[in-house]
């Protein structure tokens, strides 16, 4: 076989291969497809309940309306009426039940989007109200859930905490968050002949779309193909929302038998799809003196929505983030996976990682202040460590810790401490505005839990003018996995990047991918796509041994140039030889994550491949007026392992903090108690802009970073992990605002930190001095 | 002279559509009708920035360049003006605009998707503009979301355009441009066919003619609010009047008494006169929605627009602006505290028209004006509070103080300025008239505040004037 024989540094700073496509204008998304004559265009009804009971759907006025050519409903499905990625529950159209405010009961193509659009406001639905479940706590009071609570443990919590020296009780809220992808969700369906159909879709998934459209329309997955060339944004938001629009314009199709594209509005959108999990977490703990964390215990309840969709996936990640960096040698959480009448929640950046990391950070700062010792220490006296507390809850050995290391590193190089003795001082000096700061540390493992899902296929050409077609399973979201793939093929084969064309994402040409997710796309494609280039050495190979007689190893694949130790060949040249000889040029690749498994009855099992680290240092200034407050600056130490790409890493890290970042300070996602949502607008939900920007940000890639593992170039992903650097964020302002007591008390805030909810817990503060007259 | 038919220059030449939908955004044409796929819809509501677009318009002999919303804007509203697109940026297919390799070698992009919107508002910053520093630059993208990067490639590629050769195609074809631009700069635009009108008069007189004619028709005056009964209401708009193009309303005048703003002068003009006068009204305005936005949003819009959280109806009351009220009878003065009446209601009658605002000088007077949002840039305020004092030996000789926000309009705060006025200019004075804002204003729970929040921040905002005066420091975490 071929060997390895490439040097594999790279670690250039390449522009996103379609970077200038992107500038110009001519990069083509799904609604920019040119569409085929007769194309019509599709529109969802729905109606703002809740919970009710269908007793009559009257479309007669929409069939009248302007534009209008048909309709569908529940009754027009021929197959399985369910696009539910795991378990079922996530009906197209349900037949009796509205479960959430927008839940889809209908649709209807017309001949423009705005007639259709205006089509579907013209239903006539008669139902019956029932009371309804939105929010955790009416869940768990009810006892209202997807699956029943699960426990999971280690040692002995409830005996470790009435031991230990120091308990603490408490409780603590994660808010929701909108993906809000820049591209709305939207399908194109072109039919074909014999009832096949061509799919384009904004998904992060085709696979599953083929699956789940070829089970609603009774056929085979072989008479679907689905093609995605670039997505403008995912987040976790189209693993599994996207497919009800694919099989909505599916069964548009197939029923007009003319091609159909369904574009979302982006209010719409908002309504429709499900969002990241709120988490209320109480809990348990007793420390030492040091602040030693003995034992924890946990009820962990996360919002899922009306269906189970990712929920089991994303709380299990969750169960495995919630000790961070922290080794925590008896713990007990109980998980409740909350069912409400609202838009199923779903897969988000992080994936439940974040939400369990905010509340073991939650308990670690409350202990902090517990003791008056900076939290800093606090953390440091808790990480996991290289010979000794070195295993977690869920019995992973962790061979490579290095948080220890980068969190020194980083307070070294933020000048931490000195920064906390002068925000004491500006505190001390001003009475309205107040400053805080915080350090936090991020573990994040690298893998899907679900461990079937680690495997990835690929598909590459030679052709004879000596140009390459490069194909995998993942998606290009933004991310770059495009042009880190190509990267890794250009650098495989000695060719410049301009030879190689990384084509759309086709499941006629990979089968059986899994979503792009779990940061895993380049991983696990890349090297994919490195075995089917390796097989096609070994071709070649062949035929230069068995025509040239010489010896094959070591041969050299450099400046388009194939060099073996006693003769070498143009690339080209070599290429054309091959196949006039009548060798094969092409060839599938295919990868599987090694060394994982995990027993999910035990919640025991190596889960993850490897883990990423980072810290972060965030410095704020609040407001205690208003609880209006402003990031200015984040000191960012990251592990990338060795990077295959330094412009697109930091781009993954900045942009993943200033999302998190949202997360935890602005974005907040609101219902009202009949459970519509009333923030589905960007007047509405504010990600962040320009003027959020930390006003100094430093992000650096930790430089003794390397993956121990055989990850493709020794390099780690960087899609999820830098999100959860932006806890530094949540806990500076916390940070500020414990100040107003001189950091005696440790403020109650959950998240977002919205300023009324500052406030609210500035309000608090300021009513406990007033109290107790500090 | 009137014409039916809308003619605009694209790529230097003259573009006539005749028989067009006056519902019809410039984006869906572009897209839909044009096959010009590089802008993007993002939301339909200008809130995200995707869509933007660039419209050139001839002022005296020059253009300018004004970054918008397409998605906002109705086709009609593109009428003698050059359009420029993201695929009309570069020389030839084969290079890239100065804006855009900056971008492409900052690695500005990462899913792509936002990034022509971000493309045009750095090329109207480029154009408009010969340094770009932070202020500039955060300014021209402040309606522009990126979910992907976190902003700072963009920055960095909008500050390498620092000492880059303006002299792009459009520069080198300038004259041109005017010239075709004269050519098609002169009818009225009027267009009634079966179903929608749409009127977008020269002058007053055929406004004044147009509007007695069809007083049922909804004025149309930058348009950024209006709108959005088509793409998110998915109302029909059947009689529109446009005051865009009447230059007799674009103006801003002053005298030794107050500042006079033309009716369809767009914010982004006034904000920087007004800036030497009432630095913090130039400050509020800089956080109204977005340069693209601002571009063709207008004062009187906001004000006949008359919502409760629009942000210069509170700082107008404060300052006691008066409106020009016009028929075709003549015209009318009033005080704007009295013209609005309930939610999004005011005593404007149908056949009227706002044709001014009067901003009156109060040069001895200490003016402050605060807007509470969750976001800085381009979000609605929970609250903003506006406050314009004079005072003398420490008296409190004159106190004028409006809230947005609070109530269903935009409100003086009478029982609270009848607390202060007379009063010591004092901590006390302030803290017994913020009592007395309870009596002012009883406001409710929504997305962005609760009422509780509201009250609180009220109160808050009047003592925060109050402490900024007394000790001459600003109390600002965005400084």
């Amino acid at each position: 076989m071929a060997k390895k024989n490439q040097i594999n540094i790279f670690e250039e700073s390449k522009p996103h291969e379609s970077g200038k496509k992107h500038v110009n204008g001519q990069a083509i998304y799904t609604d920019d497809i040119l569409e085929p004559e007769g194309t019509l265009y599709g529109a969802i009804g729905y109606i703002k309940e809740s919970n009710a009971l269908i007793n009559k759907i009257d479309l007669t006025d929409v069939y009248k309306s302007e534009g209008v050519v048909s309709v569908v409903t529940e009754e027009d499905i021929p197959g399985i009426n369910d696009v539910g990625p795991v378990f079922p529950g996530d009906p197209i159209f349900p037949s009796k039940k509205v479960e959430y405010s927008g839940q889809p009961l209908f649709a209807v193509a017309a001949t423009s989007t705005e007639l259709a659009r205006k089509a579907v406001l013209k239903a006539k639905i008669k139902y019956k109200k029932i009371k309804s479940i939105i929010s955790i706590k009416d869940a768990l009071l009810k006892k209202s859930f997807l699956v029943k609570p699960k426990i999971i443990s280690k040692g002995n919590a409830s005996k470790s905490i009435r031991d230990s020296k120091n308990y603490l009780s408490g409780n603590f809220y994660t808010g929701s968050q909108e993906h809000f992808y820049l591209e709305g969700q939207i399908s194109m369906t072109v039919p074909l002949e014999d009832g096949d159909f061509l799919v384009y879709t904004s998904t992060q998934h085709p696979s599953e779309t083929q699956q789940i459209l070829a089970k609603m329309l009774n056929q085979s997955s072989n008479t679907i193909s689905v093609v995605v060339r670039r997505i403008g944004g995912g987040f976790g938001g189209k693993e599994t929302q996207s497919f009800i629009f694919a099989a909505i314009s599916t069964l548009l199709s197939y029923k007009t038998n003319l091609p159909v594209k369904l574009k979302i509005d982006r209010d719409d959108d908002i309504i429709i799809t499900g969002k990241r999990h709120d988490f209320y977490s109480e809990y348990e703990v007793g420390f030492e003196n040091d602040g030693k964390i003995n034992g924890v215990k946990i009820k962990l309840a996360s919002r899922c929505g009306f269906s189970p969709d990712l929920s089991l996936a994303i709380n299990d990640r969750a169960l495995f983030h919630i000790d961070n960096t922290y080794f925590i040698p008896n713990i007990t959480v109980t998980n409740y996976l909350c069912k409400t009448n609202t838009a199923s929640n779903t897969a988000f950046r992080g994936f439940g990682g974040p939400q369990g990391m905010m509340c073991i950070e939650n308990i670690i700062e409350n202990i902090s202040s517990k003791l008056s010792i900076d939290p800093k220490i606090i953390r440091m006296v808790n990480f996991y460590k290289i010979n000794k507390n070195n295993t977690t809850h869920y019995n992973m050995k962790i061979k490579d810790n290095i948080i220890n290391e980068l969190f020194n590193d980083l307070i070294t190089s933020s000048n931490y401490n000195k920064r906390v003795e002068k925000i004491k001082k500006f505190n001390s000096e001003n009475q309205y505005l107040k400053k805080g700061i915080s350090i936090t540390p991020v573990k994040f493992g690298i893998s899907f839990t679900t461990t079937f899902l680690n495997q990835a296929g690929a598909l590459v050409h030679i052709y004879t003018d000596g140009s390459v077609q490069i194909n995998h399973g993942g998606i290009e979201m933004g991310q770059g996995t495009y042009t880190k793939i190509s990267q890794i093929a250009s650098n495989e084969l000695g060719l410049p990047l301009d030879k190689i064309i990384n084509t759309s994402t086709n499941t006629e040409k990979v089968p059986n991918t899994s979503a792009s997710a779990a940061s895993a796309t380049t991983d696990l494609n890349g090297a994919a796509v490195l075995d089917a280039i390796n097989k096609i050495k070994e071709n070649i190979n062949n035929y230069v041994k068995n025509k040239y007689k010489i010896n094959t190893d070591n041969v050299m694949y450099i400046n388009e140039k194939i060099i073996y130790q006693n003769k070498y060949f143009k690339f080209k040249d070599l290429i054309k030889e091959v196949y006039l000889n009548r060798y094969s040029l092409s060839s599938t690749g295919y990868y599987s994550t090694p060394k994982i498994f995990f027993d999910p009855k035990k919640f025991k099992g190596s889960p993850f491949y490897y883990f990423a680290y980072g810290a972060a240092v965030s410095e704020v200034l609040i407001d205690t007026l208003t609880g209006e407050n402003k990031v200015l600056q984040v000191d960012i130490l990251h592990d990338v392992g060795k990077s295959i790409n330094k412009a697109i890493d930091i781009g993954q890290i900045e942009g993943g903090f200033i999302q998190g970042m949202g997360w935890l300070t602005m974005e907040e996602v609101l219902w009202n108690s009949d459970g519509q949502i009333l923030t589905h607008s960007p007047s509405t939900y504010k990600i962040p802009s320009v003027s959020d920007m930390p006003k100094v940000f430093n992000v650096n890639i930790y430089k003794d970073g390397i993956n121990i593992e055989n990850a493709i170039n020794r390099s780690k992903t960087t899609g999820e992990p830098p999100l959860m650097l932006a806890m530094s964020v949540f806990f500076a302002i916390k940070n500020a605002i414990s100040s107003i007591s001189e950091y005696k008390i440790y403020p109650k805030l959950d998240s977002p930190a919205t300023p009324e909810k500052i406030l609210t817990s500035i309000n608090e503060i300021k009513e406990f001095n007033e109290n107790t007259r500090f | 002279m009137t014409s039916d038919v809308i003619r605009f220059i694209h790529n230097d030449k003259i573009i006539e559509i005749k028989d067009s939908d006056p519902n019809e955004t410039v984006l869906n044409y572009v897209r839909e009708k044009y096959k010009k796929t590089g802008t993007k819809e993002g939301c339909a509501e200008g809130g995200c920035g995707a869509c933007t677009i660039v419209v050139g318009t001839l002022n005296k002999n020059n253009i300018d360049y004004e970054a918008i919303n397409s998605c906002i804007a109705f086709l009609p509203m593109i009428n003698g003006k050059q359009l420029i697109l993201v695929e009309d940026l570069a020389k030839d297919s084969k290079s890239l605009h100065p804006v855009q390799e900056a971008m492409y070698n900052f690695h500005g992009s990462q899913c792509g998707f936002c990034t022509p919107g971000f493309v045009m508002s750095l090329f109207a910053m480029f154009k408009n503009n010969y340094i770009y520093d932070d202020e500039t630059i955060k300014d021209s993208i402040s309606g522009n979301l990126c979910r992907c990067t976190g902003y700072n490639p963009i920055i960095k590629a909008a500050k390498s355009l620092n000492g880059k050769n303006k002299s792009d195609k459009f520069f080198k074809n300038k004259n041109l441009t005017i010239n075709l631009l004269k050519r098609i700069n002169n009818d009225n635009y009027n267009i009634d066919n079966n179903k929608r009108k749409f009127f977008s008069p020269k002058n007053i007189s055929d406004l004044k003619k147009i509007l007695k004619q069809y007083p049922n028709s909804d004025i149309l005056n930058g348009g950024t609010d209006l709108s959005l009964r088509v793409t998110k209401e998915r109302n029909n708009l059947n009689s529109i009047i446009y005051l865009g193009s009447i230059k007799e309303l674009k103006y801003i005048k002053q005298n030794e008494r107050f500042i006079e703003v033309g009716a369809s002068t767009p914010l982004i003009k006034f904000e920087g006169i007004v800036k030497k006068f009432y630095p913090d009204f130039y400050k509020i305005l800089k956080r109204y929605g977005s340069v693209q936005i601002r571009n063709v949003a207008t004062i009187s819009g906001n004000i006949a627009t008359a919502s409760p959280i629009g942000d210069t109806l509170p700082i107008l009351l404060s300052l006691n602006a008066n409106i020009v009220i016009s028929d075709h009878k003549g015209n009318k003065i009033m005080p704007l505290n009295g013209f609005f009446i309930n939610y999004r209601k005011t005593i404007l009658k149908k056949g009227q028209f706002i044709k001014s605002v009067q901003i009156p000088f109060s040069k001895n007077n200490i003016f402050k004006a605060y807007k509470v949002s969750k976001r800085i840039d381009d979000d609605i305020s929970s609250i903003c509070g506006s406050f314009n004092i004079n005072i003398k030996k420490n008296i409190i000789k004159e106190i004028f103080i409006a809230y947005g926000g609070m109530s269903a309009t935009p409100k003086r705060a009478l029982n609270c300025e009848k607390a202060l006025l007379n009063n010591d200019f004092s901590k006390e004075s302030f803290i017994l008239a913020q009592k007395s804002l309870e009596k002012d204003f009883s406001p409710i729970d929504d997305v962005r505040a609760s009422a509780n929040y509201r009250k609180e921040i009220a109160k808050n905002l009047l003592l925060k004037c109050f402490l900024e005066i007394k000790n001459n420091k600003k109390i600002e975490i965005n400084g």
